[in-house]
């Protein structure tokens, strides 16, 4: 019933999912575009809620511009695998002779790619109008680099869990934000490091940890979470 | 060997190989010895720079806090029974700052070598007894935390 | 050995059993209470730097451990629940959660009117009340999932997935509070080692974590039997039973 031919390696299943995320993605200009905008939006309330002054700026800048991250990746998690899931696709990802933890994870990686990214490369330009030392900047990238990495990852968990409900934005930020405590800690953390001038290896070796780790488990958990949530729906 | 499981079998080493690395990177970090606060003793070597914000930590020495009648200012000396350095603190001290207590003080160096505190930080030890046993182990000189027993005292978290 | 374990599978043996367990832990859990209290609260001495406000460690200690205690519990369960499908291990998992957010919730108040004498606050970011804290939102995040959907199999398996994940982080939680509470709180000097504690203290401290262990297990048999009589509503022992 299963021939050689019906399972193909795993590098090609992982780049033909990846490129069909990718060609759905780019026709949707608001799946990049939206959590971006919120993350600068966020980012520009807190100078209008503490005041402007460019000390007091430049004390919270890591710390603001870290939670706008953290609420933008988790805000735009919501429909991760919810539009598979109404259509069928996900029942057919299910049902596949190609491991589905393996769609998962390219499925994260596009997503990723669309609102993890955009963040990142905005984020010098925030940082400039925070008042964030420049010496910060790198701890900065490399910092969101691997944190909005681990924060797709956990909050495709929270997806996963949650893909059977109509709405879960609310519900999956209550489950995943305690769980991204960590990458918010060591995350705000480096770049403060970094913003007076000690060094930063140690925070980030630690979020490097916490990618590798959440990188080896959550597309087991997610795949484990799916499972059930299409086997419940029948 | 059947496909799927040899799909089955690269998947499962690559996890293996992610926790692995995982487990790398903690080690790197926890090799970096991220610094807590500063000692009199790396002040007293030069360590820090006048003016750079830092965290000192070390006990208080008997006999040395001096109050102003007319404000708030306060004056002591930090040691870690190897070098002492001088502080000054404007504001209201925690209840459980005495002499012979350990703090944390955060603030910086001016150009004199004294350390302005802008913070003053003292909590609880994890010693829980009554009074009279308090004094009696005072008398014998085997009260925990105090300069006596520095030794066997470490510098940790809560 | 097998015929043994497997009884614990049937709900009738176990919802009988558990009734007659229940009052047995309950009296007892009531006694140790009162006696621990009474240490405690009217025996003991004040402590030589804290005063009278030490005492609430007498609730606030046990409840914190049992905070702890009853998530692992709910985590095991779940992950037995996921492994056997054994639906017993669901009931004690839903039945634990209220009362593990119980407890936090406590060790939480408990803490913040600790923290009024200690510290001059209700509330100062310890990295234990941090993490308390953290928990509590765990606990709320596995009911308001568990709420959330309405097919029952689907939560339960659904909720037991999110328990696990919660239990491998909760240790990753804590040392992260720890860590960042150290680099932006007091740290304090203190010993290596425990704790140490006078007897007169030690001993009520003992006794009332001992009675919020039974207090647990009082309330938990109480709403796994309340769970297993909702699930098996409309079974023929059900009616039998309730009939008496």
């Amino acid at each position: 019933m299963m021939s050689i031919e019906a399972s193909p390696s795993l590098s090609s299943v992982f780049s033909r999912i990846a490129r069909r995320e990718l060609s759905v993605a780019l026709r949707n200009e608001g799946q990049w575009l939206n959590p971006l905008l919120f993350f600068v939006i966020v980012v520009t309330l807190f100078p209008l809620g503490i005041g402007p002054g460019p000390n007091t700026l430049s004390i919270i800048a890591p710390g603001v511009l870290w939670v706008s991250a953290l609420l933008s990746v988790m805000l735009s998690l919501d429909t991760l695998f919810r539009t598979d899931y109404l259509d069928g696709s996900l029942e057919q990802f299910v049902l596949a002779e190609v491991p589905l933890s393996l769609i998962v994870l390219a499925k994260i990686m596009v997503h990723w790619l669309m609102s993890g990214l955009p963040l990142l490369l905005m984020s010098p330009i925030l940082g400039v109008s925070l008042n964030l030392p420049v010496s910060a900047f790198g701890a900065l990238i490399l910092s969101l680099l691997l944190g909005t990495l681990t924060l797709s990852l956990l909050g495709a968990i929270g997806a996963a869990l949650t893909v059977s409900l109509n709405h879960a934005g609310v519900l999956l930020s209550l489950l995943v934000l305690p769980l991204s405590v960590p990458v918010l800690i060591f995350g705000a953390s480096a770049v403060s490091a970094a913003a007076s001038g000690q060094a930063v290896l140690g925070q980030l070796a630690l979020m490097a940890a916490f990618l590798a780790l959440t990188l080896s488990l959550a597309p087991y958990v997610c795949a484990a979470s799916l499972r059930i949530g299409v086997a419940g729906s029948n | 060997m059947k496909p799927k499981r040899k799909q089955r079998l690269i998947l499962v080493s690559l996890m293996v190989a992610g926790v692995a690395l995982a487990v790398t990177f903690g080690l790197i970090a926890f090799n970096q010895n991220i610094m807590l606060f500063q000692s009199p003793s790396d002040v007293a070597a030069g360590n820090m720079e006048a003016g750079q914000r830092f965290r000192i930590g070390g006990m208080v020495v008997d006999g040395s806090v001096q109050r102003r009648d007319t404000n708030l200012d306060v004056q002591f000396s930090l040691t870690d029974h190897a070098s002492t350095v001088p502080v000054t603190y404007n504001g209201i001290l925690p209840d459980l700052f005495r002499e012979g207590q350990g703090i944390v003080a955060l603030g910086k160096l001016d150009d004199k070598g004294v350390f302005v505190a802008s913070e003053v930080l003292a909590k609880h030890d994890e010693n829980y007894m009554p009074p009279e046993v308090a004094e009696a182990l005072e008398k014998a000189g085997k009260m925990p935390g105090t300069a006596a027993n520095y030794g066997n005292t470490t510098l940790v978290q809560p | 050995m097998f015929k043994w374990i497997h009884r614990f599978g049937s709900p009738p043996f176990v919802y009988r059993l558990s009734g007659r367990i229940a009052p047995v832990l309950g009296v007892l859990c009531l006694i140790l209470m009162l006696t621990g209290l009474y240490l405690g609260l009217v025996v003991a001495p004040a402590d030589y730097e804290q005063g009278d406000s030490y005492r609430i460690i007498f609730v606030h200690v046990p409840a914190a451990w049992m905070s702890m205690f009853v998530y692992v519990v709910m985590a095991v369960s779940s992950a037995i629940f996921l492994i056997w499908k054994m639906k017993l291990a669901d009931i004690v998992a839903q039945a634990s959660a209220p009362i593990g957010a119980s407890f936090t919730f406590i060790a939480l108040m408990s803490g913040s009117l600790w923290g009024k004498p200690m510290w001059g606050t209700w509330w100062v970011w310890d990295a234990r009340l941090t993490s308390e804290l953290l928990l509590l939102f765990l606990y709320l995040g596995y009911i308001a999932l568990r709420n959330a959907i309405e097919h029952p199999q689907l939560a339960a398996r659904t909720a037991a997935i999110l328990a696990v994940v919660g239990v491998v982080n909760i240790p990753i939680i804590h040392f992260s509070v720890d860590w960042w509470n150290t680099l932006h709180q007091p740290a304090t000097i203190t010993k290596f080692d425990k704790p140490s504690m006078h007897p007169s203290m030690l001993k009520p401290l003992l006794i009332m974590v001992v009675a919020f262990q039974l207090l647990y297990f009082y309330n938990l048999l109480v709403r796994v039997r309340s769970g297993i009589l909702q699930r098996e509503k409309r079974a023929a022992w059900v009616a039998k039973e309730l009939e008496n």
